[in-house]
């Protein structure tokens, strides 16, 4: 005798099955202890026990977050920093003229940090797991380089009483967070393998 | 595992405005059922671990585009869902396994008499993740076919092999047939 095949039995179960199966498992017990054990399989896999997630992970899910809201905030205000940068060089230039020594140093400072900017990129592990320390260190250096930015920023927007040295110190503390930021993201992509 | 979970419009709103307390309070609702979820579809604790994270991550940066359309939960189900299975197939790929592979695990036979836990520990990764999300979730082929970018018959196929090693890894059936 032919049997109901697990196919035929799944879409039994499915309500999709042929008129034959349908038929065929009226007639024969063997066939409908098959269609029990499927059933009660299946009841059997819903009843087992909920898993629980052995450590609490809403510190590092929210630590990420406000990393990505920093980088957000940061994208946008580079843009903003681009054009002070622009400015910068526009009111300096021709201010000191002479000695160049502030300009040389506010030069360098640039140059840094668009340096630091290119090798952070190489560590721009979006979406990589970070431990909840780290990510936290990385947000905390983010959004003092955006408060910096905000200040280059401003310092732009107030041409008149933009202050040289302001400025080349504001670079300068630009620069040594850059570095900072660069020494955390190098330390995890090294842990990771990268 | 039934999952059976309200949650009041106003805390949705409140999530959706980035509520950090709001959002915190989505994720104590549904850190279980989305752990279960990974840890039944993957076989390893720290890669559910990792899928319940990745979830969250984007649970928080997308929730504004939930509209409200169906639950809350089968909304957060399909996107654990979608990561377990990039993370299926991400093993597979890098043990050059193509999905749907039927190996089971060695050194099992049939008729080993095992509990039903066990034995759907012992099923590939892809018939387990395509029992769980059928059987237990109530996802349709169509809809499985669609997450695991496979066909219909695909899902179909894949669930009747499971259900027949399940079968004789619990040592049921077939000889009363025979």
């Amino acid at each position: 005798m032919m049997h109901c095949t697990l196919d035929d039995l799944l879409a039994l179960r499915a309500g999709e099955a042929s008129v034959w199966a349908r038929r065929h498992v009226e007639d024969c017990a063997i066939c409908r202890a098959e269609l029990d054990g499927v059933y009660q399989r299946v009841a059997q896999l819903k009843a087992l026990p909920a898993l629980r997630p052995p450590r609490d992970r809403w510190s590092i899910v929210w630590d990420a977050v406000r990393v990505e809201q920093t980088r957000r905030r940061r994208t946008w205000s580079v843009w903003s920093l681009a054009a002070a940068a622009a400015l910068a060089g526009v009111l300096l230039v021709p201010r000191f003229g002479g000695s160049g020594t502030l300009h040389a140093e506010l030069s360098r400072a640039k140059d840094q940090s668009a340096t630091l900017e290119d090798q952070l990129q190489n560590y721009d592990v979006d979406g990589r797991v970070l431990s909840g320390r780290t990510a936290a260190r990385v947000a905390e250096l983010e959004d003092e380089i955006a408060v910096i930015d905000g200040d280059l920023a401003r310092q732009a927007a107030v041409k008149a009483q933009a202050q040289d040295a302001e400025l080349v110190k504001l670079w300068q503390q630009r620069v040594d967070l850059m570095r900072q930021l660069v020494n955390v993201r190098s330390t995890r992509a090294r842990y990771v393998g990268l | 595992m039934t999952v059976a979970l309200a949650v009041p419009d106003v805390l949705v709103a409140r999530a959706q405005a980035g509520d950090e307390a709001a959002l915190e309070a989505l994720y104590r609702a549904f850190e279980t059922p989305v752990y279960n979820l990974a840890r039944r579809m993957l076989r390893n604790a720290e890669d559910a671990e990792d899928v319940l994270q990745e979830t969250f991550l984007e649970v928080v940066k997308s929730i504004r585009d939930y509209r409200g359309e169906g639950y809350l939960w089968g909304w957060i189900r399909r996107i654990a869902a979608t990561k377990a299975l990039m993370r299926i197939r991400r093993d597979q790929l890098r043990a050059t396994e193509p999905l749907g592979e039927e190996h089971g695990k060695p050194g099992m036979h049939v008729g080993a008499n095992l509990d039903l836990e066990r034995a759907f520990e012992h099923l590939t990764d892809t018939s387990r993740a395509v029992v769980w999300l059928h059987d237990v979730e109530g996802y349709t082929h169509e809809e499985i076919g669609e997450l695991m970018g496979k066909s219909v018959s695909f899902s179909k196929s894949q669930l009747a092999r499971a259900h027949a090693r399940l079968r004789g890894l619990l040592g049921e059936g077939e000889g009363a047939r025979a």
